[in-house]
């Protein structure tokens, strides 16, 4: 199976105030006057070119996600820049990955995956993440009832996709008395879709009964290996069997002529990442009833590299990031889809604050001198 | 050495803990939203009362049910409880949500009730005085809240919570949240207050820092048979800081009425 490219963004808001560290979250609470919407239009001018060269330089996808309150994301609903994106893009696939669908009534957002379906000829992939914690705190939505909520929604979708109108849906968060919307997707039954989340057994659970995809993202690397051979196992339960274009690889790259250049231009970006853009609370990161309480004390007895705290060698080792010469990024991409047991590499080359050249000297490299390589040696098998 | 005696069984398919002592006319403690305090000040009343004491689903050592899913299971689940610790009439302590639910199996089923006693119960919102909305103050800052002198809670707590600790704090919290988190209170629950008619006293802590002391009149106006105390110095938990509030309790309970 032919090896996949996606390039991630997540479209961050980089004009942190200077005092920001004396917040110790830049989600949820992080004030919004800081945001500065004139700032906000060059951002996302920027934004949209880094992606449209990835598609114009023959990337596979471009994935854009959903996050509320905070620097981190300036993706508070994804479908409106997925809309804008596709008329400026040719031929790569636009995965929204994705709403998280407890935020929206369920027949609205099947509608709109299948407006920007129909408008893209059939390009969109879309992923149903339950939401970080982070969302639930600033949403109106339980997080206690997320879980089931969350399959409902899931099913109403799928029904509205896949079965012919008006039915209907008695549920427990949800009635339809007619269920037709219109349009219906350009894929049939339904554009692709996957899980993602950080490796909750339940949220597994979910994915191998439907028999979509997974994406474990921000849990270390040995963790999403045993999480990829779980889902087989448990879709196999549910008589599904898993590709490997299933599983995609969420990873950091940064391409650059030597390994030193790579480094000295990469890293300040990534700790930033890290150390600002992802830095949460353990109450946001879990509000009441998010976890099972087995889940809680096991995540707070463990250290969480993803939110605060950086040291590179140590988060390299545990995360899936590449850095270095485009032969170094190939070996280490080439040497995880083996391991992984996938095809399906998404991947994030641009982090924090980094500047729009070095975003598009990342892009290009990766294109032009990563991709290649990775496609002449046909990667894992 | 503690005068209350354990005592497991199941109710209505959840298991239920419940701690009782003394002999007499039923005196029922509910407890609020957590249960850190613990509630071995009840025991004075002891010596009047059969003080029963059982922990919530969902809270304490009684087992859950994720099918609660607002207070009213909870007065459905203790009509219960009451058959099955052949409990007829009664009278109701309830602190904070305690005092939410005694006021509810007050407003439907009062003819059982003696009297109640609503120690800072919690359900009203009043926009001038609001309620601090627990469930999005980080737990490390709301216990110091509960009291208006904290040494009088901290030396009962663990100096660095284990994870045993976190998680059941955790899980009383996603009780709470099942509760509450869409709907911190009911805009119909003031209409009712009026069914309430048993004497009622309504204690309140002067410097309560969760549910502002300014509640209590509003509580009086809306529940006809009802006085207030309001405690000098006291806080959320007002018996931590002021445990003569107890005398004061049992002496309302006890008397002629």
């Amino acid at each position: 199976m032919p090896l996949r490219f996606n390039m991630m963004h997540f479209m961050p808001y980089v004009h942190l105030p200077e005092n920001h560290k004396d917040f110790k979250t830049t989600w949820v609470t992080f004030p919004n006057k800081f945001y500065d919407p004139e700032k906000g239009y060059e951002l996302y001018q920027r934004y949209f070119e880094q992606l449209v060269l990835a598609d114009r330089l023959g990337f596979d996808a471009i994935v854009l996600n959903e996050h509320h309150n905070t620097v981190y994301s300036m993706m508070a609903t994804p479908n409106v820049v997925a809309a804008a994106l596709i008329p400026q893009t040719r031929t790569a696939r636009i995965c929204v990955w994705g709403v998280p669908p407890n935020f929206m009534l369920p027949n609205r957002l099947a509608e709109e995956y299948a407006i920007l379906d129909v408008m893209s000829k059939g390009r969109l992939e879309i992923a149903f993440p339950l939401g970080t914690g982070m969302e639930y705190w600033s949403n109106p939505v339980s997080p206690v009832t997320a879980r089931e909520r969350f399959r409902e929604s899931l099913k109403i979708m799928l029904q509205a996709w896949t079965a012919d109108g008006p039915t209907t849906h008695y549920g427990k968060f949800y009635t339809y008395r007619f269920l037709n919307p219109w349009p219906r997707p350009y894929q049939k039954p339904h554009p692709p879709c996957y899980i993602v989340g950080s490796g909750s057994p339940e949220t597994i659970d979910i994915a191998a009964e439907l028999g979509f995809g997974y994406s474990c993202v921000f849990v270390p690397q040995k963790i999403a290996q045993e999480l990829n051979q779980k889902l087989r196992d448990r879709a196999a339960h549910y008589g599904h069997t898993i590709r490997p274009d299933q599983l995609p690889l969420l990873n950091f790259v940064y391409v650059a002529e030597t390994q030193e250049q790579a480094e000295h231009e990469f890293i300040d970006h990534l700790q930033r990442f890290f150390e600002d853009y992802a830095r949460s609370t353990p109450q946001w990161l879990a509000p009441p009833g998010y976890l099972s309480v087995e889940q809680l004390k096991i995540r707070s007895a463990g250290a969480d590299k993803m939110h605060g705290g950086f040291d590179f060698k140590a988060i390299s080792e545990s995360f899936f990031i590449a850095v270095g010469t485009p032969e170094k990024v190939a070996n280490q991409i080439g040497e995880w889809t083996a391991r992984m047991g996938t095809n399906h590499i998404n991947s994030v080359l641009h982090v924090a604050d980094m500047p729009h050249w070095k975003a598009v000297k990342n892009i290009s490299l990766f294109a032009e001198e990563v991709i290649p390589r990775l496609r002449r040696s046909g990667g894992a098998q | 050495m503690s005068k209350f005696t354990r005592e497991e069984l199941t109710v209505d398919g959840i298991k239920t803990v419940v701690h009782t002592a003394g002999k007499g006319e039923p005196l029922v403690l509910f407890h609020g939203g957590g249960t850190v305090d613990g509630f071995e000040f009840a025991e004075p009343w002891a010596d009047k009362f059969r003080v029963i004491v059982p922990y919530h689903p969902g809270f304490g050592e009684s087992g859950d049910d994720p099918t609660f899913t607002d207070i009213h299971d909870y007065v459905m689940y203790y009509l219960e409880f009451f058959d099955a610790m052949k409990i007829d009439a009664m009278s109701v302590v309830g602190m904070s949500m305690g005092g939410y639910l005694a006021t509810k199996l007050a407003v439907e089923h009062g003819n059982r009730i003696n009297k109640l006693v609503l120690i800072a119960p919690y359900g009203l919102d009043i926009p001038e005085h609001r309620t601090a909305d627990i469930i999005a103050i980080p737990g490390e800052q709301v216990v110091p809240m509960l009291v208006s002198n904290f040494d009088t809670l901290k030396k009962d707590l663990p100096e660095r919570p284990d994870a045993d600790f976190i998680g059941a704090r955790y899980r009383e919290a996603t009780t709470f949240a099942r509760l509450f988190w869409e709907h911190p209170t009911d805009s119909k629950f003031p209409r009712y207050l009026h069914r309430v008619k048993m004497p009622t006293l309504i204690v309140w802590g002067e410097d309560d820092k969760l549910i502002p002391v300014q509640h209590a009149q509003t509580w009086r106006k809306l529940i006809p048979n009802s006085e207030v105390v309001v405690i000098k110095g006291g806080g959320h938990i007002v018996q931590r800081d002021k445990p003569e509030v107890i005398e004061v309790i049992g002496r309302f309970l006890s008397g002629s009425r």
